[in-house]
């Protein structure tokens, strides 16, 4: 168990940027999800935590000792690869024990930890077999044993279950989870799938184009992104975005667009207008009758999932998608209006695309400042 | 409507007929006949033919000696000095090529993985050994280490290994020894080039593991990279072998089996024995030993690297 600091890490490739200067800190035992689209810049981060890759600057440190110059090997790390990487030409144990084969650990010692990592994950059975002759699922496994058997300060997952089927996927990530919670080691975790990085993180980087774009708890960067990338990037299906308009009179600040209008109380007074982006989760779009309708649509498509029917209306002349309950009844051309509760949305500024923060004095200040009132 | 005409035409025409047989099972044979006909007339036919010469006597020089003998050319070769100097000459000859072609090969082909700037250029420029004739490569080589205007033996004198130019073929201590590295100059492109496929099929994250588990060059080396290549390397090895121990054609050229029998090798006896003495039976009969040889290599040799069972 350690904690790992990234310090001020930057990477380029001749003229070319990948990483501008990460910094995270990750708690002893805590579980660190880089997330992001493909391109920007997590699996080289994690090369360079591992030391399979150097940084062009910066430091890293794992249980407070800078690994920056050290190989991989002296870094007391252990990596699970999206291909597994388990060697073809030995048998489940030897690939399991192969880390502490190198290390000089004694046969007897090794059978045993082998034994003990293979047991707590149900592949006692297979150690005889060749990689070749195992499922993906099980491969997966061995994958997890051969990171497990090691003991390391920190694990290190480069999107180990991308390359399995969706119910594998669902299950292996639970057990992923389990056996944090059992282990206790920390782990960096990269991803693109914004729902493991919910499920299993105790601590998400969302990264675009080599910069960090957030770095917080789950429920943080669900509830408070910082900004509309990682609004969007996370959630399925992703928040609504409606384009409008602020205003601030001396009767509150309130977000208004074509069909839509809702109250943010806060201090009224200072009077302007700023042009920004209003975020609303599908759940929090709350199907009402007349009452307190803060939007006012038409229904375009219904789609029933099940547990959910989800409801796209074009309001103004925006689509957006609601969460609504499973025995839903309108039908598309009908009439439809939602309420908002004011706590549960999101402003982002329309230009910035950063996150205003509702009730805060920000939210007045820049229109003051741009000469308005 | 123009679907139905179509259909109506269509299977008339002798590209429809050739495609419906390909949905048979009777097509897999059409496509290996004309192989198998090739296969039967140019190896089969020959080689069998090579069998029964070998117990028959067929001599050009005396037509009246014809019939069969049985296993007289055998007894023969049992004591025949010059046979025992081949077959040794052979082994010398094989094991030593394929030690510095297997060597170089693996130097060459780890180097090109490498995808550095000119890595492209060199990996054609390796090849080109390899693209020469082994005739045009013998006389390239011999004009090489000539021993008057060889510019091997100037350069040499030069840096003042030798006092004075040397003839290399000439001389029986050096001759097998510098016929063995024409060999495997001309040889050693074709173990880069498989070794070369064989090492960009090994993928980059078993590397990226074995460093991860604390392995260095050295054991992700001997660990990874030559049991991933293994069944390259059999093959490899194998073919070389067989290409070897079957042509006589650079020694020809280099020095025809001499001086006295110092680079003398079966396929070369054989060939002289055949086109020097047209003495085809006992030919036939040292051919059917190397034959029977390189038989019991392959199997011997694929066994001990258990290739197969993968």
């Amino acid at each position: 168990m350690a904690t790992l600091s990234i310090n001020r890490i930057r990477k380029s490739y001749g003229a070319l940027d990948v990483l501008h200067g990460i910094d995270v800190d990750l708690e002893d035992g805590g579980f660190l999800v880089l997330l992001g689209p493909s391109g920007c810049g997590k699996s080289t981060l994690l090369n360079i935590i591992a030391g399979l890759d150097e940084p062009s600057a910066g430091d890293i440190a794992i249980a407070g000792r800078s690994v920056t110059a050290l190989p991989p090997k002296d870094r007391n790390i252990a990596m699970v690869f999206q291909s597994y990487a388990l060697y073809p030409t030995m048998s489940v144990e030897r690939n399991i024990g192969f880390g502490l084969e190198m290390r000089g650990v004694p046969e007897q010692q090794r059978k045993a930890e082998i034994r003990k990592a293979a047991e707590m994950l149900q592949i006692g059975h297979l150690l005889d077999r060749l990689p070749a002759n195992l499922s993906g699922g099980q491969r997966q496994r061995v994958a997890m044993g051969r990171a497990i058997v090691r003991n390391p300060d920190l694990f290190l997952f480069d999107e180990p279950l991308s390359n399995l089927d969706a119910k594998l996927r669902v299950e292996m990530r639970t057990e992923i989870k389990r056996l944090h919670e059992r282990l206790g080691t920390s782990i960096v975790y990269v991803t693109h799938d914004q729902i493991e990085a919910m499920t299993l993180a105790t601590k998400v980087a969302v990264m675009k184009g080599g910069y960090v774009q957030q770095l917080a708890d789950p429920r943080t960067i669900y509830e408070r992104p910082a900004n509309m990338f990682v609004a969007g990037f996370i959630g399925s299906p992703a928040m609504n975005f409606i384009r409008g308009k602020l205003l601030s009179d001396s009767a509150g600040a309130r977000f208004t667009s074509e069909g839509v209008i809702v109250s943010l109380g806060g201090p009224g007074g200072a009077n302007g207008t700023r042009e920004c982006v209003l975020g609303v989760r599908p759940e929090e779009l709350k199907v009402v009758e007349m009452e307190d309708a803060s939007l006012e649509g038409v229904i375009d498509v219904v789609e029933p999932t099940g547990p959910d029917t989800m409801v796209t209306a074009i309001v103004g002349n925006q689509a957006v998608i609601a969460r609504a309950e499973p025995r839903f009844q309108g039908r598309r051309g009908d009439q439809i209006r939602f309420r908002v509760d004011p706590s549960s949305i999101n402003l982002f500024d329309a230009k910035t695309e950063a996150r205003i923060d509702v009730g805060d004095a920000s939210l007045i200040r820049p229109i003051h400042e741009n000469g308005f009132s | 409507m123009r679907r139905d005409h179509m259909k109506s035409v269509l299977p008339r025409g002798p590209i429809t007929l050739l495609g419906n047989l390909s949905e048979t099972r009777y097509w897999v044979y059409l496509l290996l006949f004309p192989s198998l006909i090739l296969l039967l007339l140019v190896v089969a036919y020959p080689t069998l033919y090579g069998f029964v010469i070998s117990v028959r006597e067929m001599r050009l020089t005396r037509p009246g000696l014809n019939g069969w003998v049985g296993m007289k050319h055998y007894v023969a070769m049992m004591s025949d000095r010059v046979f025992w100097i081949s077959l040794k000459n052979t082994a010398i000859w094989v094991t030593a090529a394929i030690a510095i072609e297997v060597t170089l090969g693996f130097v060459a082909a780890v180097a090109l993985n490498r995808n550095l700037p000119g890595t492209k250029l060199f990996g054609v420029l390796i090849l080109l050994p390899y693209f020469l004739p082994n005739v045009v490569a013998g006389h390239m080589w011999a004009l090489l280490l000539d021993p008057r205007l060889g510019v091997i033996n100037d350069l040499l004198v030069r840096i003042g290994i030798l006092s004075t130019y040397k003839a290399w073929f000439a001389d029986p201590a050096t001759a097998l020894a510098a016929t063995i590295l024409v060999e495997a100059w001309h040889g050693f492109p074709f173990f880069a080039l498989l070794f070369l496929a064989g090492l960009k099929g090994i993928p980059e994250d078993l590397y990226k593991a074995a460093a991860v588990d604390g392995a260095g060059p050295v054991r992700q080396f001997r660990l990874i990279t030559v049991p991933m290549l293994k069944t390259v390397i059999a093959a490899a090895v194998i073919l070389r072998v067989i290409s070897l121990v079957n042509s006589p054609d650079l020694l020809l050229v280099l020095t025809g089996g001499g001086p006295g029998n110092a680079t003398q090798v079966l396929s070369l006896y054989a060939f002289q024995t055949a086109y020097r003495e047209f003495n085809f039976g006992y030919a036939g009969a040292l051919s059917v030993v190397m034959f029977i040889l390189l038989m019991l290599f392959a199997t011997i040799y694929i066994r001990l690297t258990h290739v197969t069972k993968e």
